[in-house]
C-alpha cells in the first residue's frame, strides 16, 4: 500500500471516529440490514432445504430413476427389470456418484383398490424395502399407531389415518389390495395393517399404502422389478452434478432408465421454492437500498460539512483524486466495519437458532400445505459459505455505490470557493 | 355358497342322503357343498329385486356359468336395461352396453362399486374362490334349530387368504346339505351382511334354494332378492363360450 | 397548534439543506413504497390463492341440500326428492348484492371409456352458459370447444384425455349408476380438453351439460345437487352465506348455504399467516429507516445548535425546542409520505392492471390446495397503506426524539462562546 493511500486511509478512519455518533447511527442501519440479510438468508435456505428434503423424501427423491414413460403412464408396463436395477445399483456404487448419495429407495408404485369388509377405496400402493424406506421416507416418522414395516414383514401394510377410517379398520385388521398385475390381470393380495400414519397432506393420508416390496413382487408377478429408484443426496445443491454423473454412468441404458431430478418430478415444489426465494430477495433489495440511502446521506453530509477542510487540504497539495479517494475510503471503511459487524450479528443470531430453530407456530392456525408439502413451523437455519460471500459482496457494493456520489461531490470542490465557506 | 354362486349357480346339492355326512369333518362337508358345482356348467333364469332407500326395481336376467371362474349374465327386463350383459372371466369383469353397443372393462378402482345397483359389488362377482382354500372351518353348532337338525359352520379366513371378511358363519341343514343362511362379519365381529336361502325346490334335477336374499347391515331396510325360476345343469358349455364375442351376442334376449 | 410558527420553521429548515432532505425523504418514501408494494404483492398472492382455489371450480359460495355433505349422495338433491324450482333458486342466490353470478350443478360418479381404456371419473353437470360467470374451469379449455347445452358432449381434463387418448371429436362412453337404480350409459362426443394445472381435476373430472348428465343418471330437471355462486370479494362470502341462509332455507326448500371459508379453512389459515408476515415486514423496514432519519435529524440539529442556544438564552423553554424539532420531523414525514405516494401509486396501479408475467422465474404451483399461476398481480392493500403511513410518521417522530432531546439540552453559554 502506498504511503499516500495509507495517509488517506488514516484520514478517513480518523474522520469516522471523530463523528462517533453519526458513524454509529449510520453503522447501525447497516448492522441491522446485513444482520437481517445473513440471518434471513440462512433461515430461507434452511427452510427451503427442509422443504425440498421433506418433499423429495415424501416423493421421488432429489433424483429419481425410472423407466422412460413411467412418469406419464404409471403402469407396470413401464418398469425397471432386474438387470436395469442391477445396473442402477452399480451406477450408485460408481466412484463418481457414490459419495454424493445419502440414501436411496427402491419402490414399486401403482394404483389399486383397498377393500375391507365395509368399504373399498382407490389407493396408491407403494411397495418398499422397509429398512431403506425407513431411512429415506418421512412417512415412517409420521406414525400415529402401530409400527412401520420391518424387513421380515410379509403381509403387512402401513396406511394413512383417513384411509383407515374410511375402511373402518384397526391396527392388525385385514385389508385386501387389488391391482392389475404385470400381465394385465386383476390380482388381489391380503395384507394386515401394521401401522398408521398421519402426514397432514390429505391426498396422502386418504390414499397411500406402503407394503413390502417382496410381497408386491410376488403378488404382481414382477420378480426382481421395481418402478423407480428414489435417490437422496446431501442437499439440493448436489442435484445438478449428481444428475449429470448418473446420466453419464447410465448412458448405455438411456432407453431403459431415465434420470429425473426433483424439479422435473415435482415442478410445483420447485416453483414454490423459487417464488419464496424471489420474495425474500426483493425484500432484501429494498432494505439494503434504504440502508444505502442512509449511508449516502451521512457521507454526503460529512463531505459538505468539511468543504472548508477539503479546500485547505487541496490548497496544501492534495489532488482532486486524493480528496475523492479519501471520501471513498471513508464510505468503504464505514460500510465494511458496520457490514462486518452486521454479518457477525447475523451469524451470531443464526448460531443461536441452530439448536432450537425459529418457531413460527404462532402464525399457523393449522397445518399448511404448499406444493404438496406440509410446512414445518419450526425453521432451522442452514449455513453455507456462499451466504457470507454474498453478504460481503453486498457490503462492498453498498459501500462503493453509496460513496461514489459523495466522493464525486468532494472532487468538485473548488479551493477558492471552499475557503469562503465557514 | 359364496355370493358369486348366488348369481351364477345355486349350490346344487343333489343325491345327498339325509345324515350321510354326519361323520365327516366340517371341512369335508363344506368342501362337498362347494365342489359339487365345480367344473359344472349351468344356465338359469333369475328375477332380481333390489330395494333401496331411494328406489326399488326388478330385473330379470339369464345366467350362464362354468365353475366359479366364468359367468355371463344378461339382463332381459326391464326394457331400459334389456341386453345389458356382464362377463366375468377369472378376475376380470366386462360390461356390455347395448344402448351404445360398447364393451367396457371395469377398472380396478371400480371393483368396489355396486353391480347393477344391487347390494353385490363387482368384487363380489370375482373375489370368490373355494371356501376350503381360504377359510379354516369348524363346526360351531350341531343340533336342532326350529325343529331341523343343522350345522353351523364357523369359517375363519386363513392368515394369508385375500378375503376381506373377518369371518363367516354358515348354517346348513343336515338332512339335505341345503344352506340356510350365511352371515358375514368384519374383524371386530360386527355383522356386515346376511345372506338367507329359502324356497328349496327341485330344478334341473337337483334340489336348490330358489330364493336368496342379501341384507346389508349398514343400510337397514335395503335388500337384494334373487329368485330362480328355472335352472339347468350340465348344458355343455366350455370356456370358449365366455368370450367378449358372446358378451355382445350371446342368445337369450 | 397548526398555527404555531414551528411548522413553518420546520419546513424552512428542511429547505436549508435540500440534498439532505431529499435523501432522507427518499429513504422514507422508498420504505413506504417497499412496504406497500410488498403488502400489495402479498395480498395479490393471497387473492391468487383464494381466487384460484375457489374460482377454478368451487365458487365462493355453495348451496346444497342440508343432507348432501359430506357423503355427496346422488339422491340428496336440493329440495329433496321433489326437487326445486331451479331457476327461481338460482335467481334468489344471484339476487344478493354481493353475488355476481350463480349457476346450478349436478354431480355423479361414473366411468368414462374410450373403448380401449376406461377410467373412473367425477362427472359434473354444468350450464355452459352460466358457468363461466362463476368459475374459471371452462376458460382453461386448451383444445376443442365447450359442450353445447343439452347435447351429449363432454370436456375432460388433460391428464384423462392422455390416459384415454382422447382428442376433440372422439367418441366416449359414459356409464353412471342412475337415480332409478339402473346403470345409465350413453355415447358422448369429446368436445374439448381442459387443463387447469391441478392434477386431481385434470385427471379425474369430466364436465358435461347439466341436462345431459341429468338424462344419464335419470334425474329430472328440477333436481340438482348444488348452486355455486361467485362473490366478487371473497371476504364478503361468509356474510352473504349468513344472509342467504335465512330466505333460502325459509322457502319450502331446505338448503344449506356455505362460504369458501367453511369448505376451504386451510386457505383462511394461510391468509391469516401471510398477514402476520406483513407486520414483520413493516417493522423491519421502518426500524432500519429510523437510523437514517435519526442521523439526519442529529446532523440538522447539530448545525443549528447555536440557534437553539440563543433561543434557550432568550428564555425559550426546552419543551418548545423539543416541539420544534418534532414538528420538523412531522413535516419531513409529510413530505416523505407525499413522495412515497407519488412513487407507489403508479407501481400499484400498473401491477394491478398489467401484472408482470413471472413464468421466466417460476412455474405454476399450489398453495393450500389453490393453484398459483406465475403472474404477480398486486391487490390494493388499503389497510397496509394506512399502517405504513402511520409507521412512517412514528418512525420520523421516534427518530427525532433523541436529536430533539439533545437540542433542548444544548448548554447556551458554552455553545454561544464557541466552546
Amino acid at each position: 500500500m502506498s504511503d499516500r493511500l495509507r495517509l488517506l486511509l488514516r484520514l478517513a478512519v480518523r474522520n469516522i471516529r471523530t463523528q462517533t455518533r453519526r458513524s454509529i447511527l449510520t453503522g447501525l442501519a447497516m448492522v441491522v440490514g446485513l444482520g437481517l440479510l445473513v440471518m434471513s438468508r440462512s433461515m430461507a435456505e434452511g427452510g427451503h432445504e427442509d422443504w425440498i428434503e421433506k418433499g423429495v423424501r415424501m416423493g421421488s427423491g432429489h433424483v429419481t430413476l425410472q423407466a422412460p414413460g413411467f412418469a406419464a403412464r404409471r403402469t407396470l408396463d413401464y418398469r425397471l427389470a432386474r438387470d436395469d436395477l442391477e445396473a442402477v445399483r452399480m451406477a450408485l456404487g460408481d466412484s463418481s456418484v457414490a459419495p454424493a448419495v445419502h440414501g436411496y429407495a427402491v419402490r414399486l408404485e401403482l394404483a389399486g383398490l383397498a377393500s375391507s369388509a365395509n368399504a373399498a377405496v382407490p389407493v396408491a400402493i407403494v411397495a418398499v424395502e422397509p429398512e431403506r424406506e425407513r431411512r429415506f421416507s418421512e412417512l415412517p416418522a409420521k406414525l400415529v399407531e402401530g409400527r412401520y414395516l420391518v424387513a421380515e414383514d410379509g403381509l403387512h401394510a402401513f396406511v394413512g389415518q383417513q384411509l383407515l377410517e374410511r375402511l373402518d379398520l384397526d391396527v392388525g385388521s385385514r385389508l385386501v389390495l387389488t391391482a392389475q398385475d404385470a400381465e394385465g390381470e386383476i390380482a388381489a393380495q391380503l395384507v394386515r395393517v401394521a401401522g398408521v400414519f398421519r402426514s397432514g397432506v390429505p391426498e396422502t393420508d386418504q390414499g397411500v399404502v406402503h407394503i413390502p416390496l417382496s410381497t408386491a413382487r410376488g403378488w404382481l408377478r414382477v420378480e426382481g422389478s421395481a418402478t423407480s429408484v428414489a435417490i437422496l443426496l446431501a442437499n439440493s445443491r448436489a442435484v445438478g452434478p449428481a444428475t449429470r454423473r448418473l446420466e453419464r454412468v447410465l448412458a448405455d441404458r438411456a432407453d431403459r432408465v431415465a434420470v429425473l431430478d426433483w424439479k422435473e418430478a415435482m415442478p410445483a415444489l420447485h416453483a414454490a421454492v423459487r417464488l419464496d426465494d424471489f420474495a425474500d430477495w426483493v425484500f432484501h433489495a429494498i432494505t439494503l437500498a434504504i440502508v444505502a440511502l442512509a449511508i449516502v446521506n451521512t457521507i454526503l453530509m460529512s463531505v459538505l460539512h468539511r468543504t472548508r477542510e477539503f479546500g485547505v487540504t487541496r490548497a496544501l497539495g492534495m489532488s482532486r483524486a486524493d480528496t475523492g479517494t479519501q471520501v471513498m475510503l471513508e464510505g468503504l471503511v464505514l460500510t465494511s466495519v458496520s457490514g462486518l459487524i452486521g454479518i457477525g450479528v447475523g451469524l451470531g443470531l443464526t448460531w443461536l437458532l441452530f439448536r432450537n430453530g425459529l418457531d413460527f407456530t404462532f402464525l399457523f392456525e393449522q397445518e399448511l400445505e404448499m406444493a404438496g408439502v406440509v410446512f414445518d413451523p419450526v425453521i432451522y437455519p442452514r449455513f453455507h459459505v456462499s451466504q457470507i460471500l454474498w453478504s460481503l459482496g453486498f457490503v462492498f457494493v453498498i459501500g462503493v455505490l453509496s460513496s461514489l456520489y459523495p466522493a464525486y461531490r468532494a472532487t468538485r470542490i473548488e479551493v477558492a470557493e471552499a475557503m469562503k465557506f465557514e | 355358497m359364496s355370493t358369486v354362486l348366488v348369481l351364477s349357480t345355486t349350490a346344487p346339492v343333489s343325491g345327498q342322503e339325509p345324515g350321510d355326512a354326519q361323520w365327516e369333518s366340517a371341512r369335508d362337508i363344506v368342501d362337498r357343498v362347494d365342489r359339487l358345482m365345480r367344473g359344472e356348467s349351468s344356465l338359469g333364469t333369475v328375477t332380481m329385486d333390489v330395494v333401496t332407500e331411494h328406489w326399488s326395481r326388478t330385473m330379470e336376467m339369464r345366467i350362464w356359468s362354468l365353475g366359479t371362474d366364468y359367468a355371463l349374465i344378461r339382463i332381459l327386463a326391464p326394457r331400459k336395461d334389456a341386453g345389458t350383459a356382464t362377463l366375468r372371466a377369472g378376475n376380470d369383469i366386462w360390461n356390455y352396453l347395448p344402448r351404445v353397443d360398447r364393451t367396457i372393462k371395469i377398472p380396478t378402482s371400480l371393483m368396489g362399486a355396486a353391480w347393477m345397483g344391487s347390494h353385490f359389488t363387482n368384487d363380489d362377482l370375482v373375489k370368490e374362490s373355494r371356501m376350503i382354500e381360504d377359510y379354516d372351518i369348524t363346526i360351531a353348532f350341531d343340533g336342532p334349530r326350529e325343529g331341523i337338525e343343522v350345522w353351523e359352520f364357523d369359517l375363519a379366513p386363513k392368515p394369508e387368504a385375500a378375503v376381506i371378511w373377518g369371518g363367516i358363519r354358515l348354517e346348513v341343514r343336515q338332512h339335505d346339505l341345503m344352506p340356510v343362511w350365511m352371515r358375514y362379519y368384519d374383524e371386530r365381529g360386527d355383522l356386515v351382511r346376511t345372506l338367507t336361502f329359502s324356497e328349496y325346490s327341485r330344478m334341473g334335477g337337483r334340489q336348490v334354494p330358489a330364493l336368496m336374499e342379501v341384507l346389508p347391515e349398514d343400510k337397514p331396510g335395503e335388500r337384494t332378492t334373487v329368485r330362480y325360476s328355472d335352472l339347468e345343469f350340465d348344458i355343455g358349455l366350455d370356456e370358449s363360450f365366455f368370450s367378449l364375442r358372446s358378451l355382445r351376442t350371446s342368445p337369450g334376449r | 397548534m397548526f398555527r404555531s410558527p414551528w411548522w413553518r420553521i420546520g419546513w424552512r429548515n428542511l429547505g436549508r439543506n435540500r440534498r439532505r432532505t431529499l435523501f432522507t425523504t427518499g429513504g422514507l418514501a422508498l420504505g413506504f413504497c417497499a412496504v406497500v408494494v410488498m403488502g400489495g404483492l402479498n395480498r395479490g398472492l393471497i387473492a391468487e390463492m383464494i381466487g384460484n382455489g375457489t374460482g377454478i371450480l368451487d365458487g365462493q359460495l355453495q348451496v346444497h341440500d342440508s343432507e348432501y355433505l359430506p357423503e355427496r349422495s346422488l339422491y340428496e338433491t336440493i329440495g329433496g326428492r321433489e326437487g326445486t324450482d331451479v331457476e327461481r333458486l338460482v335467481a334468489a342466490v344471484a339476487a344478493d348484492p354481493f353475488v355476481s353470478a350463480s349457476t346450478p350443478r349436478v354431480f355423479a360418479g361414473g366411468l368414462v371409456s374410450s373403448g380401449d381404456g376406461t377410467v373412473a371419473a367425477a362427472l359434473i353437470g354444468i350450464d355452459p352458459a352460466r358457468e363461466p360467470a362463476v368459475s374459471t374451469i371452462l376458460s382453461t379449455l386448451d383444445e376443442g370447444r365447450l359442450p353445447l347445452p343439452g347435447a351429449n358432449e363432454l370436456i375432460v381434463g388433460r391428464e384423462m384425455a392422455r390416459q384415454l387418448s382422447f382428442a376433440a371429436g372422439d367418441e366416449a362412453v359414459l356409464v353412471a349408476p342412475a337415480a332409478d337404480g339402473s346403470m345409465g350409459n350413453d355415447l358422448f362426443t369429446v368436445a374439448g380438453v381442459f387443463d387447469t394445472g391441478l392434477a386431481e381435476l385434470d385427471r379425474g373430472l369430466a364436465l358435461l351439460p347439466i341436462g345431459a348428465l341429468q338424462r344419464l343418471i335419470a334425474l329430472p330437471e328440477s333436481r340438482i345437487h348444488e348452486i355455486a355462486a361467485r362473490v366478487e370479494d371473497p371476504w364478503h362470502a361468509p356474510e352473504v352465506a349468513a344472509r342467504l341462509a335465512g330466505p333460502i332455507a325459509g322457502s319450502e326448500t331446505e338448503a344449506e348455504v356455505s362460504a369458501w371459508t367453511t369448505f376451504r379453512p386451510e386457505m383462511v389459515s394461510y391468509a391469516t399467516m401471510a398477514e402476520g408476515v406483513e407486520w414483520m415486514l413493516l417493522v423491519i423496514v421502518f426500524v432500519i429507516a429510523i437510523f437514517g432519519v435519526a442521523n439526519t435529524m442529529l446532523m440538522a440539529t447539530f448545525e443549528r445548535r447555536h440557534e437553539f442556544a440563543l433561543l434557550l438564552a432568550l428564555g425559550t423553554t426546552p419543551g418548545v425546542i423539543v416541539r420544534s424539532v418534532l414538528a420538523e420531523a412531522v413535516v419531513l414525514s409529510t413530505v416523505s409520505l407525499v413522495a412515497g405516494a407519488v412513487i407507489t401509486a403508479p407501481i400499484l396501479v400498473w401491477w394491478h392492471l398489467a401484472p408482470p408475467d413471472m413464468s421466466w422465474l417460476y412455474g405454476g404451483t399450489t398453495l393450500a390446495g389453490g393453484l398459483m399461476r406465475p403472474i404477480l398481480r398486486v391487490e390494493y392493500p388499503w389497510l397496509m397503506i394506512v399502517e405504513a403511513a402511520v409507521a412512517l410518521f412514528l418512525t420520523a417522530v421516534l427518530a427525532a426524539l433523541y436529536p430533539a432531546w439533545r437540542s433542548a439540552r444544548v448548554p447556551p453559554a458554552d455553545t454561544l462562546t464557541g466552546r
